[in-house]
């Protein structure tokens, strides 16, 4: 398994990459000695968003479907775990229960989603149509809530204003009181889950399922005329991609312990494809790379003028439509690379060039 | 009896107004080009915007939306020019490119100008009938509706650029073989969809807030209107209007606005899955 | 001999019009058998119905012993077929390696995988052009490329709609004899040709079809001596 780690479908495979990779997973374990509590946390609340950026990349990038419904599925998991987590109280592990539960309740709707639209033969433009209408649904659904009748058990939905104060993810500790993840141990937690999910998806990108799938992006009925049924697999991908988005939502209600429908709606809902757009949809390893430091400019920005940091996010968008199409971080890359080529030895292998 | 009757064509008349004049802009571009232009709301912005500033400035209102019609259809063709044109043929970047632009250009407004400028107040107006009042600018609106289909369908079926159009829009290639400019043909199409655009915002300006996110509110029903009308703006945008006036009149009835958007939109849903190429390929297909 | 694939009463109507009308068609196992017929015959149509690809309005296609006629064109290549359509349909900007391995991946294990895909490269003599995306090879090689990739299925069935087109007389005369090297190791192989040096290179049995009907059918000394085929494709009898 671990040989599929590197592998056609993933960039950075030599060994100057992984020394690297593993000098910088290091540093991060090292951060919190060095610095103070609330930068720690927010590097957490950025790491956060980076599943659903992995999540779109995959059934975008890889899977050639253009989804605008990750914040939906981050909007369904993040209201699921606020509902279970303000009902069942937030001790001896519920709060863990309601992450599942916000978990397998996303990847349903995926899927209950995906099938209509992918035995439905939606496909190209109006995949992205559709899934924007759905998620727009449930933000305008959400935002007139309002009243106090629209609660589920003890929790209600509160509209425009959304949730608030519900328990944060905490596990039974040692010594009565249990361990509320955040600050530094929402940290550690986050950055585990983000190797585990960047690891596990490189896996799954370089094995037979990720052959399948960049196959189905190039050419579904090619794909099919193989013996494959494509939209098992575009299904599958489907739900992995939007399930990660539901990871984000969890968390990211966790952490603020408030989720409202402005996650879900519009421009929250194109904030995903910018990221993933610009960092290169193609490859996992830009779009983690890349989104991180999307994310970290954004939060810079949004200090001084929001308005300023989404106008960039505009910006950007179009930038990297007209210029560099495959994304500004796999250009520099490619660019890289090139210049490297012409270093090397001539008849050398390009780094990085696909090898068996 | 006959106030209620009329009470009903008169709300049914004011959702069809609203619907085919901020879809018909759209329609036009996504049918010639294929491009999904999610700026679209902009171009209703600045013709709102255009025909305000121009009502505080001292010229009389129908001036002035005429001019803020012109002023978005000149942008048009200035944004076609610069990046549309690059766009042709790839659906989904035209579909992100004008997302940011539309990102630009709004958050571009809310720095200059900030949130909210003064606006100017519906021209008064209004006649009884029964029990009823009405206001008689928004039968205006629903006339200046049919006006716009009207318009469309003389200028793409009786004049010789609606010839060079509608053979572009068949085959792009073979039109410009037989000598037809395509690259203007493109031009003056986006312009005069950003043009109908801005006058939709000029007509609606005396009736809402101005805020630079006010496209916002004309981009959900004019996509749903495009998406269920197909790509032929005749035979599609039109009935399409019919359609969706009647179910959105009724769901505002039964539920209020926010029920008729989210009805709006999980039309659009169905509409995608059960008839792809919108009613107006529903059409084409039964007349074969 | 066994009959590996059977249409029965085969119809395919598109509106008023039937591009395909109760075409019986019986191809035996370990034959090659090419379908011909002039332009508009309803030759790929067919093809796509046997296939998959398009559903069958009336009839029934029979493969192996099961009735495929509901059948996706994935499951009908799990049950043994492989196809390959007429335009090029190898992944342009998936590397060569890759278009095979999607291809071997299916049966074989991912220890085999490379030593695999390096024979099926020099078979197809592209072993220079591995790591190089598909869509940059001239066209004759994505050809082979697509055929190797169908080859490596192991189908029991090879359906192929105008593999040759686009490739030049030598490139032609190459495919028809690595097409009679596999049928005599086995391979029952189906064409949709036009060609008429490939057919007669390769041929052994023969389906005539004009206007969507079965026109004639016998081995390739018989559909070539008969006036009636030569009539429909040259509009005038031999006689003249």
């Amino acid at each position: 398994m671990f040989k599929l780690l590197n592998g056609p479908q993933t960039l950075g495979e030599s060994r100057v990459f992984w020394i690297s990779f593993l000098l910088v997973v290091s540093v991060a374990m090292l951060y919190p000695a060095a610095a103070d509590a609330y930068d720690v946390g927010n590097v957490a609340y950025l790491l956060t968003w980076t599943f659903m950026a992995m999540g779109l990349c995959l059934v975008w990038g890889y899977g050639g479907m253009l989804s605008f419904g990750q914040t939906l599925f981050f909007g369904v998991a993040g209201y699921a775990y606020a509902v279970v987590a303000t009902n069942f109280g937030g001790d001896a592990g519920t709060t863990f229960l309601a992450l599942i539960i916000a978990l397998l309740l996303a990847c349903t709707v995926a899927a209950v989603l995906g099938y209509f639209m992918i035995w439905g033969r939606v496909n190209g433009v109006f995949f992205g149509i559709v899934t924007l209408s759905a998620t727009l649904v449930l933000s305008f659904f959400l935002g007139q809530t309002a009243g106090p009748e629209w609660r589920i058990g003890s929790a209600r939905l509160n509209g425009f204003n959304g949730m608030k104060d519900m328990p944060a993810l905490n596990v039974p500790w040692a010594g009565g009181e249990p361990l509320t993840f955040e600050g530094v141990p929402l940290y550690y937690l986050v950055l585990v889950l983000v190797l585990v999910v960047y690891l596990g998806l490189r896996v799954l990108l370089n094995s037979r399922f990720g052959n399948v799938i960049v196959a189905m992006r190039e050419d579904p009925q090619r794909a099919e005329l193989l013996g494959y049924d494509v939209r098992k697999f575009q299904l599958a991908t489907f739900v992995i991609g939007s399930g990660l988005a539901g990871l984000s939502g969890v968390l990211y209600t966790s952490w603020g312990q408030f989720i409202t429908p402005a996650s879900i709606g519009l421009p929250a809902a194109a904030m995903p494809i910018i990221w993933v757009a610009f960092s290169g949809r193609s490859d996992i390893t830009a779009t983690l790379v890349g989104s991180f430091i999307v994310l970290w400019v954004f939060q810079v920005l949004t200090v001084y003028s929001q308005q300023a940091a989404l106008l960039l996010m505009g910006a950007m968008l179009l930038c990297t439509v007209i210029v560099a199409p495959q994304g500004f971080v796999i250009g520099l890359v490619q660019g890289m690379r090139r210049l490297m080529v012409k270093g090397a030895a001539p008849g050398a292998p390009a780094e990085g060039e696909i090898t068996a | 009896m006959i106030a209620e009757i009329f009470s009903f064509f008169y709300q049914f008349a004011d959702v069809f107004a609203f619907l085919i004049l901020s879809a018909a802009g759209l329609a036009i571009v996504f049918g010639m080009m294929g491009v999904i232009n999610m700026a679209h709301g902009e171009f209703i912005m600045c013709g709102a915007y255009v025909t305000v500033g121009l009502v505080h400035a001292g010229f009389p209102l129908p001036l002035a939306q005429l001019c803020g019609a012109l002023a978005a259809g000149l942008i048009g063709v200035v944004v076609e020019w610069t990046l549309v044109r690059k766009l042709y043929k790839r659906p989904l970047d035209s579909l992100l490119a004008t997302w940011g632009l539309s990102l630009v250009v709004t958050q571009g407004m809310l720095l200059v100008f900030g949130s909210s400028v003064a606006g100017i107040g519906t021209p008064e107006g209004s006649f009884m009938l029964g029990e009823y009042s009405f206001s008689v600018y928004r039968m205006v609106l629903f006339v200046a509706a049919l006006g716009v289909l009207a318009g469309i369908y003389l200028v793409f079926m009786r004049t010789r650029f609606g010839v060079h159009a509608r053979a572009t829009m068949q085959n792009a290639a073979i039109a410009q073989a037989t000598g037809v400019r395509v690259n203007r043909v493109y031009a003056l199409s986006f312009g005069i969809g950003a043009g109908l655009a801005g006058f939709c915002g000029a007509l609606y300006a005396p009736t809402m807030t101005l805020i630079p996110t006010m496209g916002a509110a004309f981009l959900v029903e004019s996509f749903v209107t495009v998406v269920v009308g197909g790509a032929n703006v005749l035979l599609g945008t039109a009935p399409a209007g019919i359609l969706l006036a009647v179910i959105r009149t009724a769901l505002n009835g039964w539920g209020g606005q926010i029920v008729g958007q989210i009805g709006m939109l999980l039309a659009v849903i169905l509409v995608i899955r059960v008839l792809p190429e919108g009613m107006s390929g529903w059409f084409a297909r039964r007349s074969r | 001999m066994t009959v590996l694939l059977e249409t029965r009463q085969l119809s395919k109507r598109f509106g008023g019009h039937a591009a395909v009308s109760n075409v019986d068609l019986s191809v035996s196992a370990g034959e090659i058998h090419c379908l011909i017929g002039p332009n508009g015959a309803g030759k790929s149509t067919l093809f796509k119905l046997i296939v998959g690809l398009h559903s069958a309005s009336s009839g029934q296609v029979t493969f192996q012993g099961a009735d495929v006629t509901r059948h996706q064109p994935f499951e009908r290549v799990k049950l043994g077929m492989s196809i390959k359509m007429q335009a090029p349909g190898v992944f342009k900007e998936l590397p060569v390696r890759q278009n095979l391995r999607i291809a071997l991946q299916h049966h074989v294990r991912p220890s085999e995988l490379t030593a695999e895909e390096d024979r099926l490269l020099e078979l197809l003599g592209l072993t220079a052009d591995a790591a190089r995306p598909a869509g940059v090879l001239a066209h004759g090689q994505q050809q082979w490329l697509e055929i190797g990739m169908a080859l490596a299925l192991k189908p029991a069935l090879l359906l192929m709609d105008e593999p040759t087109a686009g490739l030049s007389p030598e490139e032609t005369y190459i495919t028809g004899e690595l097409m009679k090297k596999l049928n005599s190791e086995g391979m029952t192989v189906l064409v949709v040709e036009h060609d008429m040096a490939f057919i007669r290179q390769i041929a052994q049995q023969v389906t005539v079809l004009h206007f969507g009907e079965v026109f004639a059918r016998g081995t390739i000394g018989e559909v070539i001596a008969d006036a009636r085929v030569a009539e429909i494709y040259l509009g005038k009898t031999r006689d003249h």
